[in-house]
């Protein structure tokens, strides 16, 4: 990864140098343990702090609209953070030509819970090597396959590979398997009705309606989202059932035909609720339906934002 | 005076108390560390190198809170008595004991008390649990609090070995464990001994003597739109932190409840103004508030920081800022641009 | 731990007496309140100082902050003037004589009178922010307390002759000895024989002296930004200087931390503040 890592850097010293780019969003080294953060270069020399591996666990699609159309933009991306992207240029948030997109193939987010759950809470020196992760706990090194401790969105992850980057660093890597996705949704829909609401009540009652999941999305850009508005209020603030599921479950339905998957959500969440097993079951019916996946390319208008004649659902008329 | 309980006889304790107080006390639910109460299955989660992820703050000041009850047809005010049970909470760590004792300045007042805090204060005995293996992102000492302090707690526990020591620093506290055998001379020493070393051995995260001038320093300056870039504004920080207190009020017309939830000021719309003015408009501006609260106007309100170092919020982050950091760049802004400019 | 078994959230019963709109718009609306329990209404009046707010509470609408524009000797009710901007108070203009309301206060810190004592007063308003400075002025003109202050000077703008508040009562202040009162709107109308100009601009034509004086100021932001420079280079100190300050607020009473600007609150610590304190302040506004 480190080489990765070199070609990024030097990339980026180009983009940088050459004034390609206003500014490059990248990750960072870690100032809290183990958590490699966003960040926005402006200058060659602050390159030094530059990170990427696999505990790079954030969308940076997220930031591009926080900045005016006008702004070029450098980012690196990869399989699903690039589908975002290409999601966000369909909804016009920022211009394609403003946009530059360094690519890399997607070896999966790891899931830095299931390495606290597997080893201990203090663990220190993280590094990886082909596909094998390491950590010091207690003075010692532990070594296990990156794939055991792997966000579990990535275990389902169809699109690993960045789509259309300017560039791409490093070699392809084999495209996922979308029966692993279709099949767990599908088990989750063989439950019985009681046993699905159980499970979503579940999740939802430990909800403390931080909205990380929202603010960690980079489809949710609304100036105002719909749990904020007061005339009318539409849902509650308060932490009540009804409140929080309507919260979970409208926020998936804005989802749908929009998310990649990325499972940004679930990594944000602190009180580890799932979520994607929501917006996994609306982007399935999409697939089925419209046979649409979210930012597959930068033109195609997601069936629920578009309008045509032939459309299959003429009740908007 | 300190108090022995082995740690075989806590199952005990626990039944004898259970019969005149609710016990409270972490557990994993649902995979998560958490304060819970205790029934006679219940697998205590004591022992834990980290601290629950849910403040016990909620406890004293529930995320949601029915204040008043009204009757909508005839607009007639139905006021709602707290009444919680007497109970315990037990294996509190210090920075939420001590968390607790601030809030105290907030919510207990010569006028206006609040009096659902002072209800479920008043019927709480806090039993704590002192931190043998602190974490790494831990800072109570640099913030004047310590892994073994009592502030706020009628009794501290120090688990050593097989047993817990007991120090009881109120009557509600020593009636806990008054039946309880004596430690001696030689393992008072060695209680004493252990809390100092694991103290002694935390690191100082960031200087606190002229934090609050640096921080006054740099309102004016584009610091805080630096440091927060990152930020998501989300309210993760504010709801797992053990000493943020701020409330939103409002009325659940489908329960005909006034309610109280946290707020956050965090939040874009927590400042808003009806007229479309708001004096926080950006990150920055929030993120401001935020570390002044704490580490400011808290200090010029109460004459203490108002944070107690628990590390939630750098654990907790969705983007990894860490508050640590985020206060050492102050210091360094501070030399970089405003002395040396 | 102190228990005084008084439940600060929980809003007093009261009745709207009177209801009428102030201005040709009907933007805004006077509302006068008497307590439905005559304890509630000495308690109030035992604590009540010119300068101080209360919540107004709507079951199932919720609540926001109003400047008491009454004085104590007026009688037995407290008067509110209510602009239209929000959902909360688009509602509460819906409403008339005999409707029940809710009420929590009086909050806030109110007007230093005592420090006021013998000196000469300088009030200035603005728009629909005179509410309080009203209350003020109708307290100052009871006989007993008018021997406490020197000269009385009352200036005070709104945008058009209609948006005026209080006219009838402020007409007669003209035929008045204790008071000289400067109205002024922002464009020439006809009929309209004062000030012609915006808030500042006219204290700098009534040129108000600062010797033994206070300044209290209470409008929009804008007209505060310029008229506290204009009251300076007249002279006047920034410790004599008062202003009275808006934030979104919810408890009212200090606790849910939501109106702080820097280590103050403006419900509890406010919502006057004098010139010198604020500049002590960071500027969070």
């Amino acid at each position: 990864m480190s080489e990765i890592k070199a070609k990024l850097r030097s990339e980026i010293e180009r983009l940088l140098k050459d004034r390609f780019v206003d500014v490059f969003i990248a990750f960072k080294k870690a100032d809290a343990p183990l958590r490699p953060q966003p960040a926005f270069f402006r200058n060659t020399n602050e390159l030094d702090d530059l990170e990427y591996n696999g505990l790079c666990q954030n969308n940076l699609a997220n930031y591009l609209t926080r900045y005016p159309k006008d702004t070029k933009i450098g980012i690196v991306v990869r399989g699903c953070e690039s589908r975002s992207v290409n999601a966000l240029v369909v909804e016009k948030q920022h211009p394609r030509e403003n946009l530059y997109m360094i690519g890399i193939p997607c070896q999966g987010i790891v899931d830095i819970r299931k390495i606290f759950n597997r080893v201990g809470e203090e663990v220190a020196n993280y590094s990886e090597f082909q596909d094998e992760v390491s950590v010091v706990f207690k003075g010692e090194q532990i070594k296990f396959p990156r794939k055991e401790v792997l966000h579990d969105s990535c275990l389902r992850c169809v699109h690993p590979n960045p789509i259309n980057p300017d560039i791409l660093l490093g070699d392809p890597v084999p495209e996922g398997d979308p029966s692993i996705v279709r099949q767990s949704v599908e088990s989750f829909q063989a439950l019985d009705k009681e046993k699905r609401y159980a499970l979503f009540r579940q999740e939802a009652e430990r909800c403390i309606r931080c909205y990380a999941c929202r603010e960690a999305c980079p489809m949710c850009y609304c100036t105002e989202c719909f749990v904020d508005h007061a005339t009318p209020r539409w849902t509650e603030t308060s932490i009540s059932p009804a409140g929080t599921q309507a919260w979970h479950l409208i926020r998936a339905f804005h989802m749908a035909g929009r998310c990649t998957s990325c499972g940004a959500c679930e990594r944000a969440c602190p009180m580890d609720i799932k979520l994607t097993y929501l917006t996994d079951k609306l982007n399935e019916d999409m697939l089925a339906t419209y046979q649409f996946e979210a930012g597959m390319d930068d033109t195609t208008q997601p069936p629920f934002a578009s309008f045509n004649l032939d459309d299959k659902n003429r009740f908007v008329v | 005076m300190i108090y022995i309980l082995e740690k075989k006889k806590l199952d005990q304790t626990l039944q004898d108390w259970s019969s005149k107080y609710e016990v409270i006390a972490p557990q994993f639910v649902d995979g998560v560390l958490q304060f819970h109460p205790v029934h006679p299955n219940s697998e205590l989660a004591l022992n834990e190198s980290i601290n629950t992820r849910y403040p016990p703050k909620s406890l004293f000041l529930p995320q949601s809170e029915v204040m008043l009850r009204y009757n909508p047809k005839s607009n007639q005010l139905e006021d709602v008595k707290v009444l919680p049970e007497e109970r315990i909470i037990l294996g509190i760590r210090p920075c939420d004991a001590y968390a607790v004792t601030l809030l105290d300045t907030v919510f207990i007042t010569e006028e206006n008390s609040d009096p659902y805090w002072l209800a479920r204060r008043s019927s709480t005995i806090i039993v704590g649990l002192g931190c043998n293996n602190p974490h790494s992102t831990c800072f109570c000492t640099t913030v004047g609090n310590g892994p073994f302090n009592h502030e706020g707690m009628d009794a501290l526990m120090t688990e050593m070995d097989d047993v817990y020591f007991i120090e009881p620093f109120s009557d509600k506290g020593d009636a806990l464990f008054s039946g309880l055998p004596i430690a001696s001379e030689e393992e008072q020493l060695k209680v004493k001994r252990h809390q100092t070393q694991v103290t002694e051995s935390m690191t100082i995260a960031f200087e606190t003597e002229n934090l609050k001038q640096t921080l006054d320093n740099l309102f004016d300056t584009d610091f805080w739109g630096k440091i927060s870039e990152s930020c998501l504004g989300c309210g993760v920080c504010t709801f797992l932190c053990p000493t943020c207190f701020c409330f939103d009020i409002v009325d659940e017309v489908q329960r005909n409840e006034r309610v109280r939830n946290w707020d956050t000021c965090m939040f874009r719309i927590y400042s808003q103004e009806a007229s479309g003015h708001n004096p926080r408009p950006t990150r920055a501006e929030r993120t401001r508030q935020r570390l002044m609260h704490k580490y400011s106007y808290l200090p010029d309100q109460i004459g203490k920081i108002g944070c107690t170092g628990c590390g939630r919020c750098v654990r907790y982050c969705p983007v990894g800022l860490d508050i640590r950091a985020m206060l050492r760049a102050a210091s360094d802004f501070e030399s970089e641009v405003i002395h040396a400019g | 731990m102190p228990d005084n078994g008084h439940n600060p959230y929980e809003p007093t019963p009261m009745h709207i007496i009177r209801a009428y709109f102030e201005s040709n718009d009907n933007s805004l609306k006077t509302f006068e309140l008497t307590f439905d329990d005559h304890k509630d209404c000495e308690a109030f009046f035992n604590k009540y100082n010119p300068g101080q707010f209360c919540q107004l509470s709507i079951f199932g609408k919720g609540e926001a902050p109003f400047g008491i524009a009454s004085a104590a000797w007026e009688g037995d009710f407290v008067r509110f003037t209510v602009q239209k901007l929000g959902s909360f108070t688009k509602h509460i203009h819906t409403f008339k004589a005999g409707d029940p309301i809710g009420m929590r206060g009086p909050l806030g810190n109110g007007f230093p009178l005592k420090d006021w004592k013998g000196k000469n007063l300088v009030i200035i308003g603005g728009g629909c922010a005179f509410s309080t400075l009203y209350a003020l002025t109708k307290h100052v003109h009871h006989p007993e307390n008018r021997l406490d202050f020197d000269q009385l000077v009352v200036i005070y703008g709104a945008r058009t002759s209609g948006l005026c508040m209080y006219k009838h009562d402020i007409q007669s202040w003209y035929q008045r000895e204790d008071i000289e009162i400067h109205q002024a709107i922002d464009v020439p109308e006809e009929g309209w024989s004062h000030h012609v100009g915006y808030v500042p601009d006219v204290v700098k034509e009534v040129a108000p002296s600062p010797m033994n004086a206070v300044a209290v100021v209470c409008g929009p932001p804008i007209m505060t930004k310029y008229t506290l420079p204009t009251l300076v280079d007249l002279g006047f100190a920034p410790e004599d200087i008062f202003i009275s300050l808006e934030k979104r607020m919810k408890c009212g009473i200090g606790k849910c931390g939501r109106c702080n600007i820097g280590s103050k609150y403006i419900c509890k610590d406010g919502p006057v503040f004098s010139l010198a304190e604020l500049q002590a302040l960071p500027a969070d506004i």
